[in-house]
């Protein structure tokens, strides 16, 4: 029973991924190159100060940024320089962008990876027990609950975690230092709420699905064969259901990736001081510091990108009933 | 037979819109879900308010600094006031009053006033942006769907790649390049979120095309453009308003998100920007942050309550 | 009348459904006794309740619509229709087994067929994970099966649809169960496979003197592995009696209609028989005896009462006005 046609597969899937790949560089050039700026903005002020003419300097500028070429040839420029991880010059704090990206990536990371835990070990506890207690008062409850956890905008709720315990009752501090260690004990603390912030939105998304993937095997025939068994219903629901349950949850929560936890880890990074990427796209913007922006876009998008290739094959791979002979 | 043909045809294409015991048959539905009746109500009341509102409150940018971070009526702060020829702090305790039943911000303007107008502003959005959203991913998924072949493929694979950029990064990229305008962020909101739709839409065309009634149209002679507009359209508007009512809630927050990291446009007061001047003053007017985003949530949620019912009263095998 | 060798009896069993809709009474008023050994027929058409009679003896309702309203159903020494819940899954598997209709949909498409069959063993029996094995491979042998070994790693999808109703039932007969039902086992399988699994079931009874609960439609297969049948219709058993009686001298105008409706195929006709009108739904039964609508011999008293059950003979039971 061997799997060769899973090589296949991932083959096939690596070389769509790099379509879509060249897909996404190309979207992002085109949209800075269609854009009103040019590399010359940030210096008109000074060239009209000193005086000087400012289309002459203005071209110098370009020509210096490579801008008056072709476009094909900025595109060969560009596509070139993202390969060889020249990503360009952060101006704002003087220093490569790819080294920018090295010195706070971690954080994001951290951000993001212990929210994802919170979110997915309750979410998951509550999904199932809602699904199996459908229609119970308790299952309406949480239903009501994922509601409310999916339209609060998370923003607000990082500023009222703020104002509720740290202005109101001083519980928590609101700062992260990176002086100390990752997980250090004080650094740790301060994550609680942006944890808190980030997970919630992320924990009813992760109810819903779990609820809801339950819900689509609890009626089904093998689950009564599983009783008729003679098994405890803890082991009807925990092993025979969640199991059925587990891979399209596992795919949906994975393709989620992209709307709801990047956009919110931006928006807890910046409203809690969090040093990660998002942080840092975010000082760029104010800054009009380009290539930050881009970068950062660029590596949410081919994380997003990646983690779909991954949860695709392992999907595929752990299905017993896929098979593409 | 054709003329029976011809009746069954008519039957079952009339569009939704037009035929209105239909509509009363899944209103009646949607009623049985008081939540969903909840969100309705209460967006009605938003749109009022957004349209009728403006004309009975305050001037939103009117500043005025004697009557600045003012408590909604019912609370009251304790304000520090410091006396530059006593060289002391003087507290005081401030009230709300009803000129300013929601309380001021920093600057003294009227929070009812700019709520109404971040409403105007949130509700606009809303459906500008989405209606773009919508129609952009309905005419690339009915296309793809009934064109097939390397047009769906090259349609597809354009999807995949403008859904694999997170829909918020690419958001905050495109108003960064293009400029803070309400303009560019409903274009730009309307541009980035129609993948969704367009893979639904498809989806259901797919599944449409090889029904009976396509084949008994074209069996009639239908041009593919009237097969398309006249028998596959219809028969996703119930798709496509399910789809919209709970599209609406992501581009509300989606505006507000880019408002409150100061991407919004500068000129109009949003939720968004009101919630982020909010979070600067949590001491000394806790209310300017609070106020924006239990609207912001209850606009969401009534959204998302209407749509999730909508979506129940349309499905034939949920046991409403 | 408790024979000595009845090993269940299902005595005035009722489960309702209870949903927003209204009260579907799915089995109104059944009985029956099963006799050590034998084999016990429950027909009828679909929806009369056969499939939750057998689901009720286990206590297998889904519980918020449904539930056992009244009766008893004795095993042993115990009312399952009262037990605790742990009792019941004491016997639920081994000794009393159930084996469903669709082999495909019934079995867990993510466990290998060697994980449910082993889960099973060591629930109810003392052994190692490996023993466990070994007598799940006899088993499966048992059944026909062919290379044990690679079907104990097999997934439900990849083995055929009779492969699939054996390992099923391999399965069920894991824990040697002292009754096993059987909820239309040939049903969905086509006609060689039907005949295998009539004959497993032959076997079974003479090798292992097992009692067997066979439900089923189809009166040819009662003909063919039926000891007794007991008939129902809307919710209750209407006729109870040996299989050549019930063929032979059907009382009863709806065992009749169903002996009837069999296509004989030394007469040529040109239409082939049939039972005029539908089944009732549960939840509208019509007034007095349920069938009266599509009875050729309906008389008066039918459309206003009941019939009580009356006995014709020692093993002859109807419950219908014409034999007052």
């Amino acid at each position: 029973m061997g799997k060769s046609w899973l090589r296949d597969y991932i083959i096939k899937r690596l070389i769509y991924s790099v379509i879509i790949a060249w897909g996404i560089l190309t979207v992002t050039f085109i949209l800075v190159r269609v854009g009103p700026s040019s590399p010359a903005d940030r210096y008109l002020a000074n060239i009209a100060a000193g005086g000087h003419d400012v289309t002459q300097v203005v071209a110098a500028i370009e020509a210096r940024y490579g801008v008056d070429k072709p476009i094909w040839v900025q595109y060969a420029d560009y596509m070139g320089n993202l390969f060889q991880g020249n990503w360009g010059w952060s101006f704002s704090t003087s220093m490569p962008v790819i080294e920018l990206i090295k010195g706070h990536w971690i954080y994001s990371f951290q951000l993001i990876l212990l929210s994802s835990l919170f979110a997915a070990f309750l979410g998951i506890l509550i999904g199932i027990y809602s699904a199996v207690k459908q229609y119970t008062k308790v299952d309406y409850a949480f239903t009501l609950s994922s509601f409310i956890g999916i339209s609060i905008p998370n923003f607000w709720l990082g500023v009222m975690l703020i104002l509720v315990f740290s202005v109101k009752l001083g519980l928590f501090k609101t700062y992260y230092d990176t002086t100390l260690p990752l997980f250090s004990l004080d650094n740790l603390k301060a994550l609680v709420l942006p944890v808190m912030t980030l997970g919630t939105g992320m924990l009813a998304g992760y109810v819903r699905y779990t609820r809801s993937a339950m819900l689509d095997n609890l009626r089904k025939a093998f689950v009564t064969t599983a009783r008729a068994k003679g098994l405890p219903e803890r082991t009807v629901i925990g092993k025979h259901v969640f199991r059925n349950a587990l891979l399209p949850l596992v795919t949906i929560i994975m393709f989620d990736l992209g709307s709801i936890v990047f956009g919110g880890a931006y928006l807890t990074e910046i409203i809690f001081g969090i040093p990660g990427l998002g942080q840092i796209s975010f000082n760029a913007i104010f800054a009009n510091d380009y290539p930050v922006v881009i970068a950062v876009t660029l590596i949410g998008t081919f994380i997003v990108l990646l983690v779909n290739l991954v949860t695709d094959i392992t999907y595929t791979y752990l299905d017993p009933r896929i098979r593409y002979d | 037979m054709t003329e029976r043909l011809k009746g069954i045809t008519q039957k079952i294409s009339r569009p939704l819109y037009s035929n209105a015991r239909l509509i009363n048959y899944y209103w009646q539905r949607t009623k049985r879900n008081k939540l969903a009746v909840f969100g309705l109500a209460f967006i009605i009341f938003l749109v009022l308010l957004a349209v009728v509102g403006p004309f009975f409150t305050l001037d939103p940018t009117l500043v005025n600094f004697e009557e600045k971070n003012l408590p909604p009526v019912g609370f009251a702060i304790e304000q520090s006031v410091y006396n530059i020829e006593t060289d002391e702090f003087t507290t005081t305790k401030v009230s709300g009053t009803w000129k300013h039943p929601l309380g001021t911000d920093s600057k003294g303007r009227d929070m009812l006033a700019m709520l109404i107008s971040g409403a105007r502003v949130s509700l606009l959005v809303g459906l500008i942006a989405t209606g773009i959203a919508i129609i952009l991913g309905t005419i690339i998924g009915v296309l793809s769907a009934y064109l097939g072949g390397w047009a769906d493929n090259a349609l597809m694979r354009f999807t995949d790649v403008m859904m694999t950029f997170p829909f918020f990064l690419l958001l905050v990229l495109i108003v960064f390049i293009f400029g803070p305008s309400l303009a560019i962020i409903v274009l730009a909101i309307g541009l980035t979120g129609w993948t969704g739709t367009a893979r639904l839409i498809r989806s259901e065309g797919l599944s449409l095309r090889t029904r009976e009634f396509v084949t008994a149209a074209k069996a009639m002679g239908a041009s593919d453009n009237r097969v398309v507009f006249r028998h596959l359209i219809p028969n996703v508007i119930s798709l496509i308003i399910v789809i919209a009512t709970l599209a609406i809630p992501g581009v509300i927050l989606a505006e507000a998100a880019l408002s409150f990291i100061g991407l919004g446009d500068p000129t109009v007061p949003s939720w968004g920007t009101i919630l982020e001047a909010g979070q600067h003053s949590l001491n000394t007017a806790w209310w300017v942050a609070v106020e924006p985003g239990i609207m912001i949530f209850l606009t969401v949620l009534a959204f998302n309550f209407l749509g999730d019912g909508l979506r129940d009263a349309f499905d034939p095998k949920s046991n409403i | 009348m408790i024979m000595d060798n009845t090993i269940l009896k299902v005595n005035n069993l009722k489960t309702y459904f209870f949903t927003r809709r209204g009260v579907v009474k799915a089995v109104d008023g059944v009985n029956f006794e099963l006799r050590k050994g034998e084999c016990l027929c429950l027909v009828g058409e679909s929806g009369c309740g056969k499939t939750v009679t057998a689901l009720s003896i286990l206590g297998l309702i889904d519980s918020p619509p449904g539930r056992i309203v009244d009766g008893q159903i004795s095993y042993n020494g115990l009312d399952l229709a009262q037990c605790s819940l742990k009792q019941l899954r004491q016997i639920r598997g081994s000794d009393i087994s159930i084996v469903f209709q669709e082999a495909q949909s019934a079995l867990n498409p993510v466990l290998t067929i060697g994980d449910q069959i082993v889960e099973q063993i060591r629930l109810h029996l003392p052994m190692e994970h490996s023993q466990a094995r070994e007598r799940a491979m006899t088993l499966l042998n048992e059944m026909g099966i062919p290379s044990v070994e690679r079907v104990m790693s097999y997934y439900p999808h990849q083995l055929s649809g009779g492969m699939k109703q054996r390992a099923l039932i391999a399965m069920s007969l894991s824990c040697d169960p002292k009754i096993l039902i059987a909820d239309e086992p040939t049903t969905a399988v086509d006609v060689t496979i039907k005949a295998q699994i009539l004959n497993i079931f032959r076997e079974l009874k003479a090798k292992r003197q097992m009692s067997l609960i066979f439900i089923t439609h189809d009166l040819a297969v009662v003909a063919e592995i039926g000891d007794r049948a007991v008939i129902m219709y809307g919710g209750k058993d209407v006729e109870t009696a040996p299989v050549s009686e019930i063929i032979g001298e059907p009382k009863h105008p709806y065992t009749s209609g169903l002996i009837e409706c069999l296509p004989d195929l030394s007469k040529t006709t040109d239409r082939l028989a049939s039972i005029p009108g539908t089944t009732p739904n549960p939840s509208e039964m019509p007034q007095g005896c349920a069938f009266h609508p599509r009875c050729p011999k309906a008389m008066a008293i039918c459309s206003q009462q009941e019939s009580t059950e009356i006995i014709i003979s020692r093993e002859h039971k109807v419950s219908c006005h014409l034999y007052r």
